[in-house]
């Protein structure tokens, strides 16, 4: 056998130390590169948004009364809408809208889903079936006719009731998925080695069961996100979403309700399309990329 | 307290799991004690409820179906079933501390050794976090893994079987318990790590000074290990002596059959010896008599009427027989 040089057998060592799950799991993601330029995209879109008030070309309340309708070019990059609104301007501030609703509503999605989902799966019994059957009953009800009348109730209350009715209606599937993976896990013997030590059942739930759910639980988050702006889009889309005075991405696609709009002016509608359609995407490849990473048998 | 007087002591256990609306006793009347800084070690086969056994005592079972229905387990005099969780909390991991079959899987994977280490002390001490890292180093230098510094920065899946073992073992003794629960501790690992693990059980017991009830099917673990032998069949004890008396003087026939199932040496054979049939499932087992009758080679027919009980035969020697109870017939006669 070849003798090992110093420093190889340094970077052996390095690479021997950076071997914790989370380690392995990111080596692995920042391979994927579909997974990172979806990522970089990401970054660049919400940087962009968040930033919307210093680089915006107009204020988005600004109206050129005697440009409305116009077509890209002459002082507005990508044209005005029918009140005469800049359509980059909206685009920027519309990305954040959306993305504030979508990171928020995941975030209190997943909140409420781990707690449920966890309780649920460690302690079964009368506690899993009452709890279950609560998610089964939220799940189904008929979740348009449910936020719409919702949302004409608190139409003033504006952006933030529609996060919170959003986020009450949309914890079911995540909360399931938490305690089907809360469930197996539990089997282990080490939940029971935990136990045997004098871990309270809080204690156990988060030191060594919720790491272990904690990668599903990162990627359903993924994919949570992207369907939180799919639902906002949709349901500013029918008008009953984000207050039409906002803009968003919804509601600047909503102005594609009139065939006119479609037939004859192009740059109202696609700019809002492709903006969320390469968001959708890239936010689910991010998923996909960080679902193989944590997969011990993918080989990438 | 006396040092004869028991550490621990079970009283007529019955542990059951309800199925469908019936309960099925997997541990049905077992009784018996440990004494401090003793090795009882409990065996027998596959489904004979040791590991039951063992795990009403740390009060460890399934919560949805397993439930301790009759009789009681006092350590130092403290009947632990009557305990709720919270004070069950408090014993479990320092006064009573248990190591499980597969290394493998009592380990968390995605927590460092370290940390799983630190909890049994923040569990049961108020040491500040510089300190239990400072006692998790050394319980591992105790055990045994001399890179203490380093092992605690890994993850279970960068050690051997055997290390991990040691790691269990590190935590299980960091309060310095009274009782050590060991549920064949060495199953799992391949035969010279497994010498070494009961060697370093043995070294550890000496330093602690806590009485171990290791379980075990392995008759070659309990002849090195034990002081004295409980030998469980279908959830019931059906022997139970000193460990000279159990290799030398085996009375119930069940006890008899496993120990000429142990190759020998200086035998040749093709085929080993096994005892025919199986422990028969909770749900198949007789309601009356004797539950080894269909295995046993010394069968009479009074033995599938009447439930034996267990009764001495001699001073610290005790076998649940027809064979050896003076009330019967059927009583051999050559017992002394």
């Amino acid at each position: 056998m070849a003798s090992l040089d110093d420093k190889t057998i340094e970077k052996l060592e390095k690479k021997a130390k950076k071997q914790s799950p989370w380690s392995i799991a990111r080596r692995k993601l920042l391979k994927n590169k579909l997974a990172i330029i979806s990522l970089s995209f990401l970054i660049l879109v919400t940087v962009l948004a968040y930033l919307a008030p210093f680089i915006a070309p107009y204020d988005p309340n600004f109206v050129d009364i005697m440009n409305r309708n116009n077509p890209p070019g002459d002082g507005y990059l990508l044209g005005t809408d029918n009140a005469g609104r800049d359509i980059l301007t909206l685009l920027l501030y519309g990305a954040r809208t959306s993305l504030t609703i979508g990171f928020i509503c995941m975030f209190a999605v997943v909140g409420i889903a781990i707690v449920i989902g966890s309780i649920s799966g460690f302690y079964g019994g009368w506690v899993d079936a009452v709890l279950m059957r609560f998610t089964d009953f939220v799940m189904n009800f008929p979740f348009l006719v449910f936020i719409i009348v919702l949302a004409s109730i608190f139409r003033e209350a504006g952006i933030g009731a529609l996060i919170v009715v959003i986020s009450i209606l949309s914890w079911t599937g995540a909360a399931r998925v938490v305690r089907s993976k809360t469930l197996a896990e539990k089997e282990n013997e080490y939940v029971m080695a935990a136990v045997s030590i004098g871990g309270t059942p809080f204690k156990v739930i988060r030191k060594h069961l919720l790491p272990n759910v904690m990668t599903t639980i990162i990627v359903q988050a993924t994919l949570l996100l992207a369907v939180m702006i799919v639902i906002e889009t949709a349901l500013s889309f029918i008008g009953f979403g984000v207050p039409s005075g906002t803009p968003s991405w919804g509601n600047m696609m909503s102005e594609a309700r009139n065939p006119n709009v479609i037939r004859t002016q192009w740059w109202i509608w696609i700019p809002p399309a492709l903006a969320i359609t390469f968001t959708i995407l890239s936010i689910n490849f991010i998923g996909e990329g960080i679902k193989d990473a944590f997969n011990p048998k993918s080989l990438k | 307290m006396s040092n004869q007087e028991a550490l621990l002591e079970i009283n007529s256990l019955h542990t059951g799991f309800e199925i469908e609306g019936k309960t099925y006793h997997a541990v049905k009347d077992v009784s018996f004690d440990v004494k401090p800084k003793e090795v009882v070690c409990v065996v027998g086969e596959s489904g004979c409820g040791k590991s039951v056994m063992s795990l009403s005592i740390m009060n460890l079972l399934p919560k949805h179906n397993g439930k301790i229905d009759k009789g009681e387990i006092l350590y130092k005099g403290r009947n632990l079933v009557n305990l709720n969780d919270k004070e069950m909390n408090k014993i479990r991991g320092k006064d009573i501390s248990m190591i499980f079959q597969e290394p493998m899987t009592a380990l968390n994977p995605v927590l460092t050794i370290g940390f799983q280490m630190d909890e049994v002390l923040i569990n049961h001490t108020s040491m500040k976090r510089e300190e239990i890292r400072k006692k998790s180093i050394s319980l591992l230098k105790q055990v045994g893994i001399s890179r203490g510094e380093q092992i605690v920065h890994e993850y279970p899946h960068q050690l051997s079987g055997g290390m991990r073992q040691r790691v269990m073992i590190a935590m299980a003794i960091a309060c310095q318990p009274q009782l050590l629960i060991a549920d064949e501790p060495t199953t799992a690992l391949d035969v010279t790590v497994q010498a070494q693990i009961l060697e370093l059980i043995t070294k550890i017991q000496d330093e602690v000074g806590m009485a171990v009830l290791l379980i075990t099917h392995d008759l070659g673990v309990v002849a090195e290990m034990a002081d004295r032998v409980v030998v469980m069949y279908a959830g019931q004890v059906v022997e139970e002596s000193d460990v000279d008396r159990i290799f030398y003087d085996a009375q119930h026939p069940y006890t008899k059959a496993l120990l000429t199932s142990i190759p020998r040496m200086e035998e040749e054979r093709e085929v080993l010896n096994t005892i025919s049939g199986i422990v028969p499932s909770l749900k198949n087992m007789p309601k009356v008599g004797c539950r080894f009758v269909d295995r046993c080679p010394d069968a009479m027919p009074e033995c599938s009427k009447v439930d034996p009980q267990l009764g001495e035969t001699e001073k610290g020697h005790s076998v649940r027989c027809l064979l050896y109870d003076a009330s019967h017939p059927g009583k051999k006669t050559e017992v002394r």
